[in-house]
């Protein structure tokens, strides 16, 4: 049993999306689904609007319905369950979801005008990833048409920021659960200052990768495989745009330096990545959660 | 930890699927004291109210506005025991559709739909025109440009155009779901009864100071509805007071929706209706007497300003600070807007639900988790509605006015007659269910009924309201009888195509037993 992941669900495509995701994560991972739908909750919406029971009701009811159609679509032998949730924010519903449940994951979809097989941050996933203790893997529109069962590769973007511990762990460990391959992409390039010139930079970059591939490789159980890549390019964009990708592989990134610790917050490289990432891309706290409280890091 | 891939059903755990809930997370905000007064204020909309409905009442009843507004209470308050009454015994999002289609059936049911519909959309369309008179005003009073801006407010295209795009805000805000903080809502309202107060008080310092329009000294008469003289005058007056309290029946139906539902919706709704009352008495009063009732300039009398008073009377009044007042209704019709659109279209999505009307009605928005397409057929039809009354009819804001306050005594007399049958088992069961479920509720109707009927023989003359006529038939007759005959045509046509709901067969008739013991 490896922990339970909670999706995001709304009965659009990106709900679609966040749902097939959901379910392939869960299914390399071993983890258990939960469907989580958020409702407003009456009476905190607008204080203008007189708060009606019934009405909810009725708005409950229809997400019951919805989340019964979602998962009769969720492929079978997965452990699955839907849920209606009523919050003042879906963010909000979801993080509080989330905690519930003991989710290791929290996905949600692209927002509305994605274009195919893109990130698009909608008002939930950027309060997401700007706020929750949980990591947060954001689906491209169009996962949902992806004929991918399982994982069949993660990809762990490292650099040597604060939190790159973190990130590895959480990369292995995701590795290890699934017993995909682990690449590490080093964004070294791109984390040290700018003006310094490109030869160091490509000395730092290289040093830095045979460290983490090290590392890398005592912390992998037997079998499971690593590599490590350099992703060239003159921008963040560019280095991503070259990098090759499967199909259904997922990306980890951490989080910015500005998040509070044990919270999320997309840094701009991050940022700059998803706008041209074609997978997934899972954002991972800078500090661990839970019981393994972080050391000084910073 | 698992080294292989699940992909199988081997998971360790036994896998309910289950679309249920835990009670966690289920606690739904509930409101407290002030916050149910907020709500009853907000659907009020005392500035917007107020100001739409002042001037007709004293082209009918002169002096004895507030007479008026203190009778005109009654009825409301009557037969909001009986939406009370239902509401507790069997709450739906559907209200008078869903109530009277258990009490009389679904034929009875469907037309108190309609009416609840219609009485919205035109509120919606007047709503949105008050507002677009006073947001050229403010530019006006802002711009500094005495009356040139505030002029454009009247060119029939401009209007319009402005209004549908009002219209298209307050849509989007709601088919969005918007939020608006409880912060913000407290500082509208409180904004919106202080500046009233200054409106009032100045009023009366300026008559004090002999400043007044026409000072007329504020007799006892003013409050005996006696002195009206016609009984025509009384009936008209009513239909306009009923119009000035709509809404705020809500905060008496809030009841699991409060922190304390045995006490708040009885506590709010007297504060909001003390509120209310004190300020509708002391703003009418404060207008009289400064203005008179003449026909003068700035007199009530005058048909061109009755039909929008502050707009004209806060100039004369406030002097610089008139854009307060502006403001004030600005704001308030714009609140008032998002919590108007909720009814029908929760009205319009029970109708489909219950399959009165087609299931696209029925549909929630999945993202956001409206009645979407309720929302945006209720916004075309009151825009609609609103483009082709600009341009039919010599004064909008009245006529709507007008035939507003006579569909609200329609649904709002059904739903009280509802109230009474379906409960007719329990009528004597205790002094309260005598009370509360025959008294209260069958005076009201009968109250109501009798000033719909009224007030439809009467606006058969061309002259009733604001005057506007077509082929010497009041407007605001046509415009009643059109609404009623063609809720009748959409009936009969939908009891073709979905002749279910209309056996009876998706809402059955129902009256409770008796509770006391044989």
């Amino acid at each position: 049993m490896s922990g339970a992941i909670v999706v995001g669900y709304t009965a659009t495509d990106a709900g679609a999306d966040a749902a097939a995701l959901g379910a392939r994560l869960a299914r390399s991972l071993g983890a258990r689904l939960h469907l989580v739908i958020v409702l407003p909750s009456e009476g905190t919406r607008s204080a203008a609007v007189p708060p009606e029971r019934a009405y909810e009701d009725v708005i409950r009811a229809q997400g019951k319905r919805w989340l019964a159609e979602a998962m009769t679509h969720l492929p079978q032998g997965l452990t699955r369950s839907g849920h209606v949730r009523l919050g003042e924010s879906f963010a909000e519903g979801l993080i509080a979801a989330g905690e519930e449940f003991g989710a290791r994951l929290i996905v949600v979809g692209a927002a509305e005008g994605a274009g195919f097989g893109r990130h698009r941050l909608g008002g939930v996933a950027s309060a997401l990833v700007h706020s929750s203790p949980i990591p947060v893997a954001l689906a491209p529109a169009g996962t949902a048409q992806d004929e991918v069962d399982v994982v069949p590769r993660i990809t762990a973007a490292l650099g040597t920021r604060a939190g790159a511990d973190v990130l590895l762990g959480e990369a292995v460990t995701m590795a290890t659960d699934s017993s995909a391959p682990l690449r590490l992409v080093s964004l070294v390039p791109f984390d040290v200052p700018p003006g310094l010139d490109t030869g160091a930079i490509r000395v730092a970059g290289g040093e830095h990768a045979d460290e983490v591939l090290a590392a890398a490789k005592t912390a992998l159980p037997q079998g499971v495989e690593v590599s490590a890549e350099q992703a060239p390019g003159d921008s963040v964009e560019d280095a991503v745009t070259h990098l090759s990708w499967l199909p259904g592989e997922v990306i980890l990134v951490g989080s910015s330096r500005l998040a509070q610790p044990r919270r999320l917050f997309l840094g701009s490289t991050a940022a700059k990545m998803l706008r041209v990432l074609p997978v997934p891309m899972i954002v991972v706290p800078r500090t661990r959660t839970g019981a393994q409280v972080e050391g000084d890091l910073a | 930890m698992s080294t292989t891939r699940p992909t199988t059903a081997s998971t360790p755990e036994p896998a309910p699927v289950t679309g249920g809930l835990s009670q966690k997370g289920l606690s739904a905000g509930t409101v407290g004291l002030i916050g149910a007064v907020i709500i009853g204020i907000s659907c009020i909309a005392p500035a917007y109210t107020l100001t739409a409905a002042l001037g007709p009442t004293v082209s009918e009843v002169g002096f004895q506005v507030p007479a008026i507004i203190l009778i005109g209470f009654i009825p409301m308050l009557l037969v909001a025991f009986g939406y009370r009454e239902l509401n507790r015994s069997m709450p739906d999002s559907g209200t008078s559709f869903t109530w009277a289609a258990r009490a009389f059936g679904p034929w009875v049911g469907w037309m108190a739909g309609w009416g609840l519909i219609a009485a919205t959309i035109l509120v919606l369309s007047n709503l949105a025109g008050i507002a677009v008179e006073f947001l050229f005003l403010l530019i006006d009073q802002i711009a500094g440009s005495p009356g040139t801006i505030a002029e454009l407010a009247f060119n029939p295209f401009i209007n319009v155009a402005v209004c549908l795009l009002f219209m298209l805000g307050a849509t989007l805000v709601s088919y969005r779901d918007m939020q608006t903080t409880q912060k913000l809502q407290y500082y509208l309202v409180g904004f919106q009864l202080l500046v009233l107060l200054i409106f009032s008080i100045t009023a009366f310092v300026q008559v004090a100071q002999g400043n007044a329009f026409d000072a007329s000294p504020i007799e006892l008469s003013w409050f005996n509805p006696f002195a009206v003289g016609s009984v025509g005058a009384i009936v008209a007056g009513l239909s306009l007071s009923i119009f000035i309290f709509w809404g705020w029946d809500v905060t008496l139906t809030m009841n699991e929706e409060t922190k304390n539902p045995e006490k708040t919706p009885g506590r709010a709704a007297t504060l909001t209706v003390i509120t209310i009352v004190v300020l509708y008495l002391l703003l009418s009063i404060a207008l009289l007497s400064f203005a008179g009732i003449g026909t003068g300039a700035l007199g009530l009398g005058n048909e061109d300003i009755q039909s929008n008073v502050f707009f004209y009377l806060s100039g004369p009044i406030l002097g610089p600070l008139a854009f307060l007042v502006s403001l004030a209704v600005l704001t308030s019709s714009a609140s008032s807007l998002q919590s108007t659109f909720v009814s029908p279209a929760r009205t319009l999505l029970a109708m489909g639900h219950y399959g009165a009307l087609p299931s696209q009605f029925a549909k929630v928005s999945p993202r956001f988790f409206t009645p979407g397409y309720a929302t945006i057929i209720a916004a075309v039809v009151a825009s609609a509605f609103y483009a082709v009354m600009r341009f039919i009819s010599e004064d909008v804001l009245w006529d709507t006015i007008t035939a507003l306050g006579m569909m609200i005594c329609f649904y709002y007399g059904i739903t009280a007659f509802a109230c009474v049958w379906y409960f007719r088992k329990q009528w004597f069961d205790s002094a309260r269910t005598f009370f509360f479920t025959l008294l209260f509720p069958l005076v009201g109707g009968i109250i109501l009924a009798a000033l719909f009927v009224m007030t439809l023989v009467d606006s058969m003359n061309p002259d009733y309201g604001s005057g506007s006529n077509i082929a010497g038939v009041g407007l605001v007759f046509i415009l009643g009888v059109t609404v009623i005959v063609v809720g009748i045509v959409i009936m009969i046509w939908q009891a073709i195509k979905r002749p279910a709901f209309f056996r009876g067969e998706t809402l059955t008739m129902d009256a409770p037993p008796s509770l006391r013991r044989r």
